[in-house]
């Protein structure tokens, strides 16, 4: 590795002075992502502006083989641009360019730095938009999206990113550039763009994407429906799905996380409800009133206390505010708070909440549910104070024991958050040894040397990760 | 299976389970045999040339549909599975897998899966990778590999099932699938349009998706292809779904298009199994194109009508939402010339490929330089998923 201060002015050189971080305090607000039990700062960042810079940075960090950590918008949830062992963090979050929107093939090619929700402001007025909508769509890059496979509400109709790439520039971590999949469908040769989507960030920088872009539908109903338990809720999900209908969005929001975003928004929700499900429906105006009286139905018969049906386009709107800033929200209750990312099969979510109700009772913890019901896909927040560290350890210890109870009921430990830091410890309760070498040998294939993001998503024999410790760099 | 569409003179295999499937595969890679594995044979004709083969593992007995949870709307099934077995046990709950390659009798879902086939519906409801949850594989040294989950929604780890996704056999052996399904349509009609020609039709089509957005639409060049008799170009618009919608849809596309005779069809579905089973019609071979969809009522016609005029290609249907055509062909020795004739004509950023061939066809040797880069990495995955290079040997174009 070379000097600090070598590597700093060769990258300064491509970057520019204002496009290298190296003073400790401008490096501190790099040392998490939306994971924030374990920090630890990068030694340098660079913010290139083109993907020809990020080339160019590539270039020299493979020639003294440093390895990198890829970082978008800092929007992660698993810890997945936690520096661990590479030195030097590249963002991509200067590449903001939208450079085409192809209407009429309903394709549009973004840089790496585009933020999620430009995307869809761009292609509105054609009528188009682009459908995976996280929460943090304000703020998150499509590259970030791209590495973490990242879903949303809507995603329960319309798929997560993997389904809306069509193709991505990718710089490998030898410095070499790749086009994998591209704007035209039915490529030949294997799928290397689906292995990109969700490699988070272990097999280089994207640079470049081609995305999907859907048309805007005709016409939305949003419902809210009011239950007395989350079981009850719980089970007219199972009733929704049962009864043939897939909703553009089913979300969940239990007691105390109706409380926190009634606090923070005054959307109206009722503060003695032991749940809400917020129901979205689209598609074509004809057909849809009939569908929503059906989901209505449903609701009605697993004991919905009370029905609500948005009026306009600024009553859904708030509703959808409740509940893509439920996290935000959730920072008035407690200093901390820390989302799991469980999966279980949809007729299992009573169970998961069920158990998580046992676990939060057992370890004396607040955890509020705000999730993708209609995927199975949780997202319990485990609410904390940093400062008390035996209430760190029962969180740790909490949100382990969510996870291997999706595990055993069939599930995943994460269904767009990514595996990160946070949840490497978990992957041999999913994968057997051969799987996992299966996926440290596709790893090589694309970074043999180890050095795009390197000690993430898979277990590591070779270095000690220490789980769960905040972890330090050693400098350069 | 195709008469002649793999080499002859290798020992068959037919596995009554993975272990089995396994077992078989540990053997052949000690032994240093290629494996060439199959279902029942539809679709063995996809893909370059196999070069050799001292195994055909043949997967029928792997039939069984390991779970199915209609509430969950997932299903797991075994490799040897056909695709009308797996739709009927859907159907009793009122579910599909919303994917409709040709011939479903005859598909299995490893072939589906290998040789990521799709039919019409992909307009709306995309491609096997859309629906794909998880995958067991039968690796290199008989190794079983599993990928994904078997819930909606899962991120954890590398997503080894798009791996294999059109793979055709050549990093290994899908012997296990799990699917997510949908609803079936609550009802399915289509409109069928007659255009003059190919361009005009093409240009229709793009109007009709537009407009109506159907669930499905597609070109069918001459239309005696689909219909005896009949001349000029077929535009079919398919509306799944909602009943009043459908019905409102087919009204309006038969407003919309009144200059192009509609006509319209009760049975949608049963029109876009016809239509479906096209793709893999019989020819000398099927080259696909895959364009821009805008690019289809221009360059992609006029390429098309130079080759039907002299001869070279005999029909052609085309996936007008996907922009991805296949234009068959009549005489074995016309094929490098089509080849070479579409690619010179097609914008730059267009794929054509030799999808299915008879055994007659020679087939051209890959264009080395035609996938860049990136065809380094794919070498790379092959070697590394596939060191002694025995399965499928000489169908993934960029061993050489």
């Amino acid at each position: 590795m070379p000097p600090r201060a070598t590597l700093a002015s060769a990258l300064a050189a491509i970057v520019g002075p204002d496009g290298l971080v190296d003073r400790p305090d401008a490096l501190s607000v790099y040392d998490c992502d939306g994971y924030t039990l374990e920090r630890g700062a990068p030694e340098l960042v660079v913010l290139p502006r083109t993907p020809e810079e990020v080339v160019a940075v590539v270039r020299c960090l493979a020639r003294s083989r440093t390895a990198f950590v890829p970082r978008g918008a800092g929007t992660g949830l698993s810890g997945g641009t936690l520096p661990v062992d590479a030195p030097v963090m590249i963002c991509t979050s200067r590449l903001r360019t939208i450079e085409l929107l192809d209407v009429p093939n309903r394709r549009a090619r973004v840089q790496a730095g585009v933020v999620n929700a430009a995307i869809t402001r761009a292609a509105a007025p054609h009528g188009l938009l682009y459908a995976p909508d996280p929460s943090s769509q304000p703020a998150c890059t499509i590259g970030g999206n791209i590495a973490e496979n990242s879903g949303g509400p809507h995603t329960l109709k319309y798929g997560v990113t993997t389904n809306h790439v069509l193709g991505v520039e990718l710089v490998l971590p030898s410095g070499e550039v790749v086009e994998l999949g591209g704007p035209v469908d039915d490529r030949a040769g294997y799928d290397l763009t689906g292995l990109v989507v969700g490699s988070e960030g272990t097999f280089g920088i994207v640079t470049r994407a081609w995305v999907r872009l859907v048309r805007a539908p005709e016409a939305v109903r949003t419902l809210l429906a009011v239950f007395e338990t989350v079981d009850a809720a719980s089970e007219a999900v199972s009733g929704v799905i049962a009864a043939g209908v897939v909703p553009a969005a089913l979300e969940m929001m239990d007691r105390l996380i109706i409380a926190a975003v009634e606090e923070a928004f005054r959307v109206g929700l009722p503060l003695d409800a032991g749940a809400v499900l917020l129901i979205e429906l689209d598609g074509p105006a004809a057909g849809l009133d009939d569908e929503a009286d059906r989901v209505a139905a449903v609701c009605r018969a697993h004991g919905a206390r009370e029905l609500r049906v948005a009026r306009d386009d600024t009553e859904r709107a708030l509703l959808w505010k409740a509940r893509k800033r439920a996290f935000g929200a959730v920072g008035r209750l407690a200093r901390n708070y820390c989302t799991q990312d469980g999966v279980v099969p949809r007729t299992r979510v009573p169970d998961i909440l069920r158990r998580i109700a046992d676990v939060a009772e057992r370890h004396r913890l607040r955890i509020g549910n705000v999730f993708h019901a209609g995927d199975g896909n949780i997202h319990p927040i485990l609410l904390f104070d940093e400062r008390d560290a035996d209430e760190v350890a029962r969180v740790l210890a909490a949100g382990r024991e969510i996870l291997e109870a999706c595990v055993a009921l069939g599930g995943s430990v994460t269904g767009e958050h990514g595996i990160g830091v946070e949840k490497i410890a978990q992957m041999p309760l999913l994968f057997s040894p051969d799987d996992l070498a299966a996926m440290q040998a596709l790893r090589s294939v694309f970074d043999p040397e180890r050095r795009a993001n390197p000690h993430k998503i898979l277990p590591d024999a070779l270095v000690c990760v220490e789980a769960r410790a905040p972890r330090r760099q050693v400098p350069l | 299976m195709t008469a002649g569409s793999h080499p002859r003179g290798h020992r068959e295999y037919v596995p009554a389970d993975v272990e089995g499937v396994a077992g078989a595969i540990r053997c052949a890679y000690e032994r240093r045999e290629a494996v060439l594995a199959s279902g029942r044979g539809r679709h063995l004709d996809v893909g370059e040339r196999v070069r050799r083969c001292d195994l055909l593992l043949r997967l029928e007995r792997l039939d069984r549909v390991r779970a199915h949870e209609p509430a969950d709307m997932t299903i797991t099934v075994e490799a040897g599975c056909t695709l009308s077995a797996l739709q009927q046990t859907l159907g009793a709950a009122g579910q599909w897998l919303p994917l409709d390659p040709p011939c479903p009798d005859e598909t299995t879902v490893g072939g589906l899966i290998a040789a990521d086939l799709s039919g019409p519906l992909r307009a709306s409801q995309g491609t096997v990778r859309d629906h794909l949850l998880g995958l067991s594989v039968v690796g290199a040294g008989g190794v079983i590999v599993r990928g994904g989950g078997r819930v909606v929604k899962n991120v954890a780890g590398y997503d080894l099932p798009k791996m294999h996704v059109g793979a055709l056999g050549t990093l290994g052996v899908v012997v296990e699938a799990t699917f997510k399904v949908r609803p079936r349509f609550r009802a399915e009609q289509a409109v069928v349009l007659r255009a003059r020609d190919l361009a005009e039709g093409s240009a229709l089509a793009l109007r009709l998706r537009d407009a109506l957005e159907p669930t499905w639409l597609e070109v069918v060049h001459p239309a005696g292809l689909l219909l005896a008799g009949a001349t000029g170009t077929l535009v079919i618009a398919g509306m799944g779904g909602a009943p009043a919608w459908v019905e409102q849809t087919a009204d309006a596309a038969v407003r919309t298009a009144e200059a192009y005779d509609p006509i319209r069809h009760a049975d949608g579905a049963g029109l876009r199994r016809d239509v479906a089973d096209l793709v893999a019609r019989p020819a000398a071979a099927i080259i696909r194109a895959s364009v821009l969809p805008a690019d289809v009522p221009g360059s992609l016609a006029t390429a098309v009508d130079a080759a039907l005029r002299v001869g070279f290609a005999r029909d052609v249907t085309v996936h007008a939402t996907a922009g991805v055509s296949r234009i068959a062909v009549a005489a074995a020795h016309d094929v490098p010339r089509l080849l070479d004739h579409l690619r010179a004509s097609l914008p730059e950023r267009s794929v054509v490929v030799l999808e299915r061939s008879s055994p007659a066809v020679e087939v051209p040797a890959a264009d080395p330089g035609a996938g860049g880069p990136a065809v380094m990495l794919m070498q790379r995955l092959k070697q590394s998923f596939d060191p002694a290079r025995l399965f499928a040997p000489g169908r993934f174009g960029g061993e050489t």
